[in-house]
């Protein structure tokens, strides 16, 4: 008789290792990006300054994913932002220098790469990835720096000195179904499909759906998944049998592309409204191309480059081998942001940690020149905006075009607060 | 009814993806005792190669170097590392493939980035339909290959040379030694043919209805290996039959998500686990396993 001796000992062993490796999943998306250039602030001949100054440098940390999963967001990002700084001064005077990092999106970098940079930047022009924004939260916090993250969950807006480049995902979904109901694509009392992630993203982009079905009397369906779950035959199927009127996607691209090519082949003609996270250019690529440039609706923070063809032409002639994504009209808005804080901050003649949290807290009516949808303000715990643009998939750099011009919606008061 | 053939269609489609992707665990460990924890990145490997030589090659001769490609990197891992640790503890290899697959995937993680790379696939998001059944013709196409693949395995494992010498090392490798069988390159062989199984389901899965190739590819190899522990590690009937379980029980879990809402939200992310824990519970060596036993 055979006596295996290895047999049920690897089999346990790997049963477990099995386990625990497939707790480790990916993680929640970042989105699209920006550009633009601003205008000098004052003289500042008698400015107080502390920590990230040296002459008329100023330093301003940048903590961005070049090698993770988000490596080639965070690319475009972070080149618009040392673009934008090339061509922009504050207050006429400083000129910004950026310590970039790479972290790889792994949070526990972050943090170190953060403490190597602490005692020597005024600011964060950009920290990348929720979970690395929430990790460095409580030492922001202490060190007064003002940030601006490249996600937009509202837990993000409790952060104080954090600014939120847009509208959080509630609203902006919100604003999305707005856009639905105008254009007759949504009627009151419809079933609505919403497939989301687990964690903060998926939670705060369902939040939206939920208030606007309590106010228009929506039948949500709600599909929970991982960031590792590619495959949505399962919810689509599960959506048709349900006879759903619109499906809602607060995912990411892969997740979309398998959703759109599900629909179609299952015959389910109905629109898709997408969380700005959910969109990539290389989708177009793909199978789903036909039926995301017919069907997909995006609700997005920032415009596209056919509203502003000067900044692809200055980020090309800048990057030549890159192909741009929406991610540096991000990098450009909140670079153009991070320049009206500083400038704030000098008029009031204090460049100064805690100088610049405060301009960054007083900061009214951001206009980046229609980059990024108007901010009406950094105040804790609340959507910085109430706009969003609707986008819609094209074969145009960046793959979008502007389908509607930023807008507030309906409900969007009342869910930002 | 339409909705359980619907999801029971692309549980089966799923289920041989994943039998394939087992299959390649059960011959490694047959061939060399080593649970090989790198298939993640073989398979993400073999997209990339696949969906990056499609430009430049065509599509057929891309998968053809793809599969050469994820071949010759698990032959080099084991020639390299595994055949050289020859003797030592399973525990120690499983964690030295685990190095490996970090190493492979933080390398094609960083070339992916984060936009999506696709396979272009001839037949593209057509679907074929059934009455009101539907599904994707790539995923059709998956059963169909996965059959003969399979088909093939069984009857090189039972009737071609290396079959029978496979078989026999792994039934006692010393005796097999002594007869004269080469367990290097029994072993060998076995990897780069688990590294070929692993890029055909690579191509199936990064197409119709998943999207290109995105690092969470890589994850779906962790779900096939509950498909081979269930099935037993070292029966290669038991990989096929623990795939087509673990890929149905998965497909009709999201489906009757709603239904299934007492047990919580995504729970279908952790069906394969417990399918795999229940199944253990009661058959510590899986469903085909070779029992362990201990003359006392």
């Amino acid at each position: 008789m055979r006596l295996s001796n290895r047999s049920t000992g690897a089999t346990m062993l790997a049963a477990a290792l099995a386990v625990a490796a497939s707790g480790c999943s990916t993680k929640a998306p970042e989105s699209s990006g920006g550009g633009g250039s601003g205008e000098g602030g004052a003289a500042a001949s008698d400015v107080i300054t502390d920590v990230g100054i040296e002459g008329n440098t100023i330093t301003l940390g940048v903590l961005t994913d070049l090698t993770g999963v988000f490596a080639a967001l965070g690319q475009d990002i972070t080149n618009a932002n040392s673009l934008f700084w090339e061509n922009n001064q504050v207050c006429d005077t400083y000129d910004v220098e950026l310590d970039v990092q790479d972290t790889g999106y792994v949070p526990q970098q972050g943090v170190q790469l953060y403490s190597g940079m602490q005692d020597s930047i005024l600011a964060m022009q950009q920290t990348i990835g929720s979970p690395i924004n929430t990790a460095l939260a409580p030492e922001y916090e202490s060190d007064q720096i003002v940030n601006f993250p490249s996600a937009w969950s509202k837990t993000l807006t409790e952060i104080p000195g954090t600014g939120v480049v847009g509208a959080t995902y509630d609203v902006e979904i919100a604003n999305g179904y707005d856009y639905l109901f105008q254009e007759g694509l949504l009627k009151e009392g419809d079933t609505v499909g919403h497939i989301y992630f687990e964690g903060e993203y998926g939670a705060n982009g369902l939040a939206g759906t939920q208030a606007v079905a309590a106010e228009k009397g929506l039948e949500v369906i709600e599909a929970q998944i991982k960031p590792t779950d590619q495959d949505m035959s399962a919810q689509i199927t599960q959506f048709r049998a349900a006879g759903v009127d619109a499906i809602a996607l607060t995912v990411a691209p892969g997740q979309l592309a398998s959703v759109a090519t599900v629909a179609q082949a299952q015959g389910l003609d109905v629109p898709i409204l997408g969380s700005n996270p959910v969109f990539a250019p290389g989708l177009l690529d793909g199978p789903a191309a036909a039926k995301i440039k017919e069907d997909l609706y995006i609700a997005s923070p920032v415009s596209s480059f056919d509203a502003h063809p000067e900044l692809l032409e200055e980020y090309q002639a800048a990057y030549p081998d890159a192909v741009p994504s929406l991610g540096v009209v991000v990098g450009f808005g909140m670079a153009e942001m991070m320049k009206q804080v500083l400038d704030a901050a000098c008029e009031n003649g204090d460049l100064t940690r805690e100088g610049v949290v405060t301009a960054f807290n007083e900061l009214e009516e951001v206009d980046t020149g229609g980059l990024v949808v108007p901010i009406r303000g950094f105040e804790v715990g609340q959507s910085p905006s109430l706009q969003s643009f609707i986008l819609q998939p094209a074969d145009v750099p960046g793959g979008a075009t502007v389908l509607q011009e930023a807008f507030e919606g309906e409900f969007a008061t009342a869910i930002a607060g | 009814m339409t909705q359980f053939l619907s999801l029971l269609l692309n549980g089966i489609s799923l289920g041989v993806l994943y039998a394939l992707i087992a299959m390649g665990f059960v011959i490694i460990f047959k061939a060399s005792e080593v649970v090989s924890f790198m298939h993640g990145s073989l398979l993400l490997l073999g997209a990339y190669s696949i969906a990056r030589l499609s430009g430049p090659l065509g599509f057929f001769p891309a998968i053809l170097v793809g599969m050469l490609i994820t071949a010759t990197a698990a032959f080099i891992v084991e020639r390299l590392i595994i055949n050289r640790l020859r003797g030592a503890p399973v525990i120690s290899l499983a964690i030295v493939t685990i190095g490996v697959d970090i190493i492979l995937l933080t390398e094609l993680i960083r070339r992916l980035g984060s936009d999506i790379l696709n396979v272009p696939h001839p037949w593209g998001g057509e679907s074929f339909r059934i009455g009101n059944v539907g599904l994707s013709q790539n995923r059709l196409i998956a059963i169909l290959v996965a059959a003969v693949l399979i088909a093939l395995f069984f009857a090189a494992f039972k009737y071609s040379n290396w079959g029978i010498a496979m078989r026999a090392s792994a039934e006692d490798g010393e005796t097999a030694a002594l007869m004269g069988i080469r367990q290097g390159q029994v072993s060998a062989l076995a990897w780069v043919v688990a590294g070929v199984l692993a890029a055909v389901a690579a191509l199936f899965l990064v197409g119709s209805p998943t999207p290109g190739v995105t690092p969470a590819a890589y994850a779906v190899a962790l779900r096939a290996f509950p498909a081979a522990i269930l099935g037993g590690l070292d029966s290669v009937g038991g990989a096929l039959v623990g795939g087509l379980l673990i890929g149905i029980a998965e497909a009709l879990a999201a489906g009757y998500q709603d239904q299934l809402l007492f047990l919580g939200r995504g729970f279908s992310a952790v069906v394969p686990f417990i399918v795999m824990i229940a199944v253990l519970l009661f058959r510590p060596s899986g469903l085909f396993g070779t029992r362990e036993l201990t003359r006392v």
